[in-house]
């Protein structure tokens, strides 16, 4: 099997007809040796289409990490809606948002038509990229379009996150209006990015972790509205969460799963072993992927520990071997490597074990 | 109960259940009742801010609650520090806070200004994407003993490591002390790149800050002991 069928069989209800278990990221996955060795820097590779194609490979081509994805940053959507960012010329730096711009939807860009608002900002550049990648990539590494979900994007780069967290108890349509406005347009994005030839859309909603809200507001904002989008487009998908799913005797994990994504990706934050068990009894047999710290577990651990890690999330009953977030930008490659070869070599394990369960 | 005891309870409530303008007049009506504002502040805002952390930590309340709560709590403080400024005796402790350069999300910043501020510190907020020379340069400028950093984000992590280091370099790490926090910031960042302190939380912020306070003045305590050993031996 290649990464390619390996995942798109995991994601479309086979993991176990798989060889061993794919070995991917979920996020962003981009590295400053990438950059160097395939010459193609921040900040031009987030507006330059050949430049954002070949860093977005960098990571597998040098790894064997099995995914190329775009784009590379969680503004993307923010600065189509106005947000002006900040690129750091010169720098390598991430993007970020010089200013909150808004209190209410009303005062965001929004085209009326969600066609439309593909053609803004960088959201063409993803698309030319991953066009460009299907052409070299296609059916041998899953091409993935990310795309940051309303909740977050808007409530982190739009409107400050101070009043937009008020509104929820305060102004609660503030928060519907945002999403129902939004949404088709955000969906658009994701349709687009299928078109240009992505094989799978992650879907990140990273504010509405336990960090942040209650399971309460989870399910009064965000499922709901997450629901929508994510039926709006088509599968494969995944839905992805930083920081706490489960917390004390509150967990989210069930809420995600019902979303309607063919899978979720989980941080550090999350136990894999309580994640698994949670999963399980909500509806036996979906995805979960996680969820090594990309800083602290795979940056800044040596390799033998690295592939410690990884041999025990895979006994924590992981389908996907990912990072939790974001590679780190400074991480080694050869540390990256290490994350690869593990999954390689006990993702396989962990598939008889599989069929093991399934005979008995 | 008494009057005044019966005012701190909903001004308790008032800050607890987020209400700004219940806050605003109750304690105006603890002002008019001639209470001493300093009480005001110690047996209404910080106790309920107290209240407010724990429900964070048990998860019962969550950011918009905390929020709120804030927002509340800066309505009725409004009306005391004024007052306060006035009959204060007692130098206050001052901490500089900001957002480090590259993140503008002041959330955990704004909440931990709230509890630092009802528990009688006195806050120089810089706001948010702060260089960090404009920390240092501050720093020295005020006297604070302790800068307070926070950011959201993973990659400004590397913001508060020049802060770090810009400190070093003018000789005012240890003089200066350093607590860090913030959504992507951990305990391991922390011993990284040399902070001081690590706030888990907004209440474990205060608490460390306070500690932080005490090591400073047991340390110009010790030193004032030494000076005044080797003055008496000469």
């Amino acid at each position: 099997m290649n990464p390619y069928e390996r995942l798109m069989t995991v994601l479309s209800g086979g993991k176990r007809d798989v060889d061993r278990l794919p070995v991917w990221c979920s996020t962003r996955t981009v590295t400053l040796d990438a950059m160097k060795i395939f010459g193609a820097y921040w900040p031009q590779a987030h507006r330059d289409p050949e430049k954002m194609a070949k860093l977005a490979a960098g990571v597998y081509e040098l790894t064997g990490n099995e995914n190329v994805s775009v784009p590379f940053d969680m503004t993307m959507e923010a600065e189509a809606l106005g947000a002006p960012c900040e690129y750091f010329e010169g720098k390598i730096k991430w993007i970020s948002v010089k200013q909150f711009i808004a209190t209410d939807i009303y005062e965001m860009q929004i085209p009326e038509a969600p066609s439309e608002f593909v053609e803004r900002g960088r959201i063409p550049v993803s698309i030319k990229a991953i066009k460009q990648l299907k052409k070299k990539y296609g059916g041998r590494v899953p091409v993935v379009g990310i795309v940051n979900c309303p909740f977050t994007s808007v409530g982190s780069y739009v409107i400050s996150p101070v009043e937009f967290h008020k509104y929820m108890i305060k102004e609660p349509e503030r928060i519907h209006r945002i999403y129902k406005t939004l949404n088709p347009h955000y969906a658009a994005v994701a349709n687009a990015f299928k078109e240009a030839g992505a094989d799978v859309i992650v879907f990140t909603e990273e504010g509405a972790s336990l960090n942040n809200i209650s399971p309460r507001h989870f399910g009064e904002f965000v499922k709901p509205h997450l629901t929508q989008l994510i039926g709006m487009t088509e599968p494969p998908r995944v839905l992805h969460i930083c920081g706490s799913l489960i917390s004390k005797s509150l967990e989210i994990i069930t809420s995600m799963i019902d979303c309607g994504a063919e899978a979720i990706t989980i941080d550090e934050r999350t136990s894999m072993s309580e994640a698994r068990k949670i999963t399980d009894e909500h509806r036996p047999d979906y995805v979960i992927g996680g969820n090594l710290d990309p800083y602290n577990g795979i940056h800044g651990s040596s390799p033998d520990v690295i592939r410690d890690r990884v041999k025990r999330v895979i006994e924590q009953g992981t389908d996907m071997v990912c990072p939790g977030c974001d590679y780190w930008l400074e991480t080694p490659t050869e540390h990256i490597r290490a994350f690869v070869d593990a999954a390689v070599k006990y993702g396989q394990t962990a598939k008889e074990k599989n069929e093991d369960k399934s005979i008995t | 109960m008494g009057k005044s005891e019966e005012i701190f309870k909903k001004l308790r409530q008032a800050v607890i259940s987020g209400e700004t303008e219940e806050c605003a007049k109750v304690t105006q009506a603890a002002i008019d009742a001639g209470i001493d504002p300093m009480k005001v502040l110690t047996e209404g805002m910080s106790k309920a801010m107290e209240v407010v952390g724990e429900k964070f930590e048990n998860k019962e309340y969550f950011l918009p609650e905390m929020l709120l709560s804030a927002e509340a709590m800066y309505a009725g403080l409004e009306l005391l520090l004024p007052l306060l400024k006035a009959d204060e005796t007692e130098v206050k402790e001052k901490i500089v806070l900001g957002v480090v350069e590259g993140d503008i999300h002041d959330i955990g910043k704004n909440i931990v200004k709230a509890m630092l501020t009802s528990a009688g510190y006195e806050v120089i907020d810089l706001g948010v994407d702060v260089p960090a020379s404009e920390f240092v340069k501050k720093a020295s400028e005020e006297e604070v003993g302790v800068i307070a950093m926070s950011t959201m984000m993973t990659p400004t992590l590397m913001s508060i490591k020049d802060v770090e280091e810009q400190l070093a370099k003018k000789g005012l790490k240890g003089k200066v002390k350093t607590i860090i926090g913030g959504g992507t910031v951990t305990e391991q960042w922390r011993s990284r790149i040399g902070s001081d302190a690590f706030g888990k939380d907004a209440t474990d912020a205060v608490d460390k800050v306070k500690l932080l306070i005490e090591e400073i003045k047991t340390a110009v305590k010790l030193m004032e002991k030494k000076r005044k050993e080797r003055t008496r031996k000469k």
